[in-house]
């Protein structure tokens, strides 16, 4: 389980996140839900020592998470909005690069291990082309098998549906949700209400840096009527 | 007046051993300096990412002092202030000028790759020299390859200047024969094709290097 406890970030002193606190459990998905700028993202980049914070604590399983080594230990992954592969290299050689740098695994058990993730994502007849000849699915399933190499318990989505169309989108949530099921705790940061609908997830809606409404998704498509803040921000997106 | 008027094709032939040996030194000296030049510009480079203020004054020092003053007095300082071998301190002149400009270079280089690269290598667990050597230094490399190659292409030419302090390079070996024939157009003229010859296998060595490295880049 992830925990994080009165999150707070301030810039220019302008608080970006104020007082956040929120749990996910082993296997779910916490859906940080709201318009640009309200401090999401930020959340992310925080959890993944890319942003420093100024008051918060942070436990993951109950013990508690040191953000200034997470990289490390790889407790915490991250699919970046735009990706971020490594445009240089391979698709193989995105997947196998830290495996072999910082997991110290054998050349052959990192390409064992990239093939298999590869074929599992439906890439595996594209592990020698580089990245720029493949299509913004295909970029972001690679990102996704990046991560999930490492092994990390907790993975954060930034935007995760922001460049795909409607038909990507409905596969990228459900390969959310097999991760979900497969036991990483998941954080997605989005403005895409689509996504609402398609996890079975806990919303977090977001204002001005913070958690203004939580609701499991479950409930609220039974009982949308119970939470006005979450309809107003569906409403003003439409 | 016709081509076998002004060269002289026997001369030409004689002489071509003696100018092929002073081409060999003009690429020991331009390939000694690529090496200096090419590890100090990028060592200057990622020190000044650094932004430790001091560091970078000095290194700001550094590289207007060498870009500002010409490269003939820069090796002169080497051979006669310190006494250096003219071997050496052709290659120390040279070397450290093109340090210089091949910093400026490859900082430009570095300030092109992505933040989001650095970020995803940090993600992943990457350390600062990791990432320098996987993820920025490639990338950076690639982008300023044109610019490198050109860098290179002049340290080429700029070898000759080696012959002002003695060094019996190519330059020096065509004056030799000159003074010694009293023929300026046949060793000069072979002298050029010589250094023609070098700096367009360069340049074609570079185009290579360049389609073969970014080969990830869609077309």
């Amino acid at each position: 389980m992830l925990r994080v406890e009165r999150l707070t970030k301030s810039f220019n002193n302008k608080k970006i996140l104020d007082d956040i606190s929120f749990d996910i459990q082993k296997g779910h998905i916490g859906l940080f839900l709201g318009s640009s700028g309200v401090g999401k993202s930020t959340l992310l980049r925080i959890l993944n020592n890319l942003e420093t914070y100024d008051q918060g604590s942070f436990y993951l399983d109950g013990k508690k998470l040191d953000l200034e080594h997470v990289n490390q230990t790889h407790a915490v992954g991250m699919v970046f909005q735009q990706f971020n592969l490594f445009e240089h290299v391979t698709v193989k050689e995105n997947i196998t690069l830290a495996l072999i740098n910082v997991m110290h695994k054998s050349t052959k058990e990192a390409n064992t291990i990239a093939t298999k993730l590869l074929k599992h994502f439906g890439l595996e007849d594209k592990a020698d082309e580089y990245p720029s000849q493949l299509s913004g699915g295909q970029k972001q399933r690679l990102a996704l098998a990046r991560t999930i190499a490492m092994r990390p318990e907790v993975i954060c989505f930034d935007e995760p549906t922001s460049a795909l169309d409607p038909m990507l989108t409905n596969y990228v949530a459900k390969n959310i949700q097999e991760l979900a099921h497969e036991g990483f705790t998941i954080v997605v940061a989005t403005h895409d209400i689509s996504l609402l609908q398609k996890l079975s997830c806990t919303i977090y809606l977001m204002h001005q840096g913070k958690i203004i409404e939580r609701a499991s998704s479950h409930d609220y498509k039974l009982h949308p009527d119970k939470y006005d803040l979450i309809n107003k921000f569906i409403e003003g997106a439409e | 007046m016709g081509f076998s008027m002004i060269i002289d094709i026997e001369l030409l032939k004689s002489s071509f051993p003696l100018l092929l040996c002073g081409a060999q030194v003009s690429l020991q000296i331009a390939a000694l300096s690529c090496m200096i030049g090419l590890c100090l510009g990028t060592i200057i480079a990622l020190l000044q990412r650094l932004n430790i203020i001091l560091l970078n004054l000095v290194i700001g020092a550094y590289v207007t002092i060498i870009r500002g003053t010409p490269m003939l007095i820069q090796i002169s300082f080497w051979y006669f202030a310190l006494g250096l071998e003219p071997f050496v301190a052709a290659v120390l002149g040279i070397g450290l000028n093109s340090g210089a400009y091949v910093s400026e270079v490859i900082r430009s280089g570095l300030a092109a790759v992505g933040k989001g690269q650095i970020e995803a290598a940090q993600v992943l667990g990457l350390s600062k020299l990791q990432t320098i050597r996987f993820i920025l230094l490639p990338q950076a490399i690639r982008t300023v390859l044109p610019a490198l190659g050109n860098e290179f292409i002049t340290i080429i030419k700029d070898s000759s200047l080696a012959s002002t302090i003695g060094v019996v390079e190519l330059y020096r070996q065509a004056s030799y024969i000159r003074g010694r024939t009293y023929d300026v157009f046949t060793p000069y003229l072979a002298m050029a094709l010589i250094y023609l010859t070098m700096t367009t296998t360069l340049s074609l060595v570079i185009s290579y290097t360049e389609r073969r490295l970014n080969r990830h880049v869609k077309s």
